[in-house]
């Protein structure tokens, strides 16, 4: 069983029978073949769940073509015409509120941590800060409906009175529950992910130049300003990109305090929907003919464009880490 | 990458030191802007579940019509760790397995597996809702628990293969030489040294694993579906607690409902902060290689 | 255990030989170097060094650091190629056999051939029997508790660490010191009865009494096994081997042989510049 090596009489020397070996024997070869089938297999599964689904949505797009069903802008079941375009519209705009809020905080959040504050007191910060992604969705969408709503109902009146007359896009009406109030919970819980890769991008800025524009009296702005930001330039892409796809993926929060109206709002203000919170409302009513079908088309559409997002944040991720770890 | 040395060397004038000051208090205040939410939702969550649970809330179901008063969320208690349980089995031992193939066979192989893992667990769970109704709602023509449980191992996966894959990269080089210049098989170097090395950030991966997959709700959506009813048999619709707190928020207009799901939500953020802070501690106070010789 | 039973040598024959200054008779070699090359990706490290391990000496590998040193000592037992994208070229016979032929297994070569790390490493999850007994266990050198407890005693004995240790055999291997991780690594080594032990500077990392005890314990080995021991410290090369090959990097980066010899000769009378501006500390 184990190769032994005998000791060499002083005739025969010993051939490479002795430290022989097939290249992967007992149970090496057992260890990489399950690996790889189990792996497989896992792969095998996914693939079958989304070709089903593709299967399934197909009708619909065969009805209203690729492009049609995506710019469509009626959603009516019982007429039994479907278009995604508002719930693509309402998705864009979520995300986008919810990312001008987000990603100016979390910069700020991860500045905070890794340049301000001594690593004792930061990392507690950290951790609390990464806590607004242990609320469950359903948690912040109940706080969201019954809290925050009704406190922002006279705020968001005021500023459609105001600047809202003459600002396209902020005016009335008002009712409550709008794509502004999703934009903001959904910023709330991508704020953990933005700011924890921002973290690790400002993490890897080298010592040697923080260190020359500090011995040269710059302040800790300029530091930032001069090296820690610009060097992290391409982590940061990553890190919005990665917050881009967790918001457009957020689902139960936002139903349950974007409205529900398959419309394409004429305000911030308005109620809406999101491709994700139009599947979680409509999806265990859907009698009608072809609106399952039309649900999960619409959920074809958020995984390719989920994909897409994620896909680029975690290729600039992966390249930024690269080109850092090779020191600029 | 050009500094221009010249700025510097002026002396630092007031001007730039208090635009320096103002920077540290736009990160305090983006920082106050980013937590008192937090401490808002906790502070309801308590105040408005405090009230709501008792010994009957977790003992008892809740009555047929939302509206009523009264019951409690037995059901959905008894349901979530079910589903997460199985879910865990399901994962669990896959997620390591892919974890250790990766690590063992590197390359593009790895390269591939690893992004195609980093793409599922930034997939949106309504999504992976859908694929699994697809796959096995539609297949069985039922709704039932097992179907919770797919859809939850669904999303565990990806973030156990990403932390143990994190673990065992994170074993120091002198004991994985160690182990191979022993001569020893590769399954036995992960069986007896590796694995058992990076145990604790693996059982920490589990936890946040689990603590995720308790809190969520539109995986369940469409596949365990939701049941009024007290069941453990997995074959059956199933009540989760998120699921709960969702239907129960979407009546929340009667007065019973609400208040329902405050008291459950309360009990789900103490099952998921419990999760995710027990993982957090283990990891501080156990590190691979935490205590080298003296 | 594998004893070198070649009849016509004795051990203190096969000292004698390893520290005589005539080029060593091939039985007397247990492991032969032929131009061997190293490389990390496209980086040469090791040019063409061609060497031989006497039996039953102690071999010292000395030289400036990025000589390439540890990487050959590596190349000896097949850990190189554990690095990503690293390969060594040329050939190694060992008792004739070339360690690099296709169908050799590494984990068998590294069965025979020990290595001892810089930085003691036991298992941090194994109590101090387990560190000694499982590796041999695993690889089918043993069975059953009583063959287990006798090897864990004899190998812990042949390390100088079995009075130290015999009452704590279940307590962590890494709650001993220094010094006595070392030599627990060693007796982890020994307990896999290889021919040849390789050891990439012991000593750099233990206390002056920890390294007098190990450079001891050489000696006491070198009976028993032929030891090739890579050391950045040249008093204990002079000290403890009984041939010494110097090496150095090149103009290209990479290390090759300067020179080669018993050691007496290396350190009194050197054949080259090189080596004599080096033992007297000009450089390195």
């Amino acid at each position: 069983m184990t190769a032994r090596v005998e000791s060499p009489s002083a005739d025969s020397p010993l051939g490479p029978n002795d430290l022989r070996r097939r290249r992967f024997a007992d149970g090496d070869l057992v260890f990489r073949v399950m690996g790889a089938v189990v792996t497989g297999l896992v792969l095998l599964l996914i693939g079958l769940m989304v070709a089903q689904s593709f299967q399934t949505a197909l009708p619909v797009f065969d009805r209203f073509g690729v492009l049609g069903f995506i710019t469509g802008q009626r959603w009516s079941p019982t007429f039994t015409v479907y278009g995604a375009w508002p719930f693509i519209f309402g998705t864009v705009l979520t995300s986008l509120i919810a990312l001008v809020i987000a990603v100016p905080i979390a910069i700020l959040v991860a500045l905070l941590v890794t340049e301000f504050l001594p690593t004792r007191i930061g990392q507690p910060v950290a951790i609390v800060v990464d806590l607004l992604a242990a609320v469950p969705s359903v948690v912040w969408g109940l706080w969201g409906l019954l809290v925050l709503v009704p406190f922002l109902r006279p705020i968001e009146r005021s500023i459609a009175a105001g600047p809202g007359k003459v600002v396209p896009f902020l005016g009335p009406p008002t009712p409550g529950p709008s794509y502004f109030v999703a934009g903001l919970i959904v910023a709330l819980m991508i704020i953990p992910i933005v700011a924890a890769v921002t973290r690790e991008v400002f993490a890897t800025t080298p010592r040697l130049q923080r260190e020359a524009v500090l011995a040269l009296g710059g302040t800790r702005w300029d530091v930032i300003r001069r090296v820690v930001l610009p060097l992290g330039r391409t982590g940061l892409v990553a890190a919005v990109l990665l917050g881009l796809g967790r918001a457009i993926g957020e689902t139960i929060a936002v139903t349950m305090v974007i409205g529900n109206a398959p419309r394409v709002g004429s305000s911030v203000f308005s109620p809406g929907f999101t491709l994700a919170s139009v599947i979680a409302n409509e999806f265990n009513e859907a009698t009608e003919e072809l609106h399952p079908e039309a649900l999960i088309a619409l959920g074809v559409v958020l995984l390719a464009v989920a994909v897409a997002v994620n896909g680029a944040g975690l290729m600039v991720r992966r390249h930024f880490e690269r080109s850092a770890g090779r020191g600029r | 990458m050009a500094v221009e040395f010249s700025t510097l060397l002026k002396p630092t004038s007031r001007a730039r030191r208090l635009k320096s000051d103002f920077v540290v208090v736009l990160a305090v205040a983006a920082t106050l802007i980013a937590v008192i939410p937090l401490a808002a939702v906790s502070l309801y969550v308590i105040s408005s579940g405090a009230g709501v649970v008792s010994l009957d809330f977790f003992t008892q179901d809740p009555p047929g019509d939302l509206s009523a008063a009264g019951g409690g969320i037995r059901n959905a208690i008894a349901g979530t760790l079910e589903m997460t349980a199985l879910a865990t089995a399901f994962a669990a031992p896959t997620g390591i397995l892919i974890a250790i193939f990766d690590t063992e066979v590197g390359g593009r192989v790895a390269t591939g597996t690893r992004l195609f893992i980093d793409v599922m667990a930034a997939l949106p769970s309504i999504v992976v809702g859908i694929f699994v109704y697809s796959l096995v709602v539609v297949t069985q023509g039922h709704f039932s628990g097992f179907a919770g449980s797919v859809a939850l191992a669904a999303i565990m996966l990806p973030v156990i293969v990403i932390s143990t894959e994190e673990m065992l990269r994170l074993i120091p080089r002198p004991i994985s030489e160690g182990a191979r210049a022993l001569g020893l098989r590769r399954w036995r170097t992960y069986l007896s040294v590796y694995i058992p090395t990076a145990m604790s950030g693996i059982f920490t991966g589990l936890l946040l694993a689990v603590s995720r997959a308790i809190g969520e709700t539109a995986p369940l959506l469409f596949t365990s579906l939701g049941n009024n009813f007290f069941t453990t048999d997995i074959n059956e619709p199933m009540q989760g607690m998120p699921l709960l707190i969702y239907r129960n928020a979407l009546n929340s207009a009667f007065p019973a409902a609400r208040d329902r799901a405050m008291g459950a939500a309360l009990t789900l953020v103490v099952m998921v902060l419990a999760f995710n802070l027990l993982g957090r501690w283990l990891v501080a106070r156990r590190r691979p290689g935490r205590n080298p010789g003296r | 255990m594998v004893v070198a039973t070649d009849t016509r040598q004795t051990p203190m024959a096969a000292v004698e030989a390893a520290q005589s200054d005539q080029p060593l008779p091939p039985e007397a070699a247990v492991l032969r170097l032929h131009h061997v090359n190293a490389y990390y990706g496209p980086r040469r490290v090791v040019r063409d060094i061609s060497l031989d391990i006497a039996r039953n000496s102690i071999t010292a590998i000395i030289g400036p650091s990025g000589s390439g040193k540890s990487t050959l000592l590596r190349c000896m037992d097949r850990m190189h190629e554990v690095v990503p994208h690293a390969r060594a070229t040329g050939l190694i016979e060992y008792r004739g056999i070339d360690l690099y032929d296709k169908r050799v297994d590494p984990a068998a070569v590294r069965r025979s051939i020990g290595m001892v790390f810089q930085q003691p490493n036991p298992f941090p999850t194994m109590s101090i029997f387990d560190n000694v007994a499982a590796p041999a266990r695993f690889n089918g050198l043993v069975h059953g508790r009583n063959e287990a407890a006798d090897l864990v005693e004899r190998c812990l004995r042949q390390a100088a660490l079995w009075d130290e240790v015999k009452d704590k055999l279940r307590q962590s291997g890494t709650s001993l010191s220094g010094g006595q991780q070392q030599r627990l690594c060693i007796a982890r080594a020994l307990a896999l009865a290889p021919d040849v032990l390789l050891m990439d500077e012991p000593c750099s990392a233990l206390d002056p009494v920890a390294t007098l005890q190990i450079e001891q314990l050489m000696t006491d080995l070198r009976a028993d096994y032929t030891i090739v021991i890579v050391t950045h410290n040249m008093q204990q090369a002079s000290r403890v081997s009984d041939r010494t090959a110097f090496l150095t990097m090149g103009e290209d980066g990479a290390g090759y042989l300067v020179e080669e010899g018993p050691t007496g000769r290396i350190f009194t009378q050197p054949r080259e510049q090189l080596t004599e501006d080096y033992i007297s500390g000009r450089f390195g």
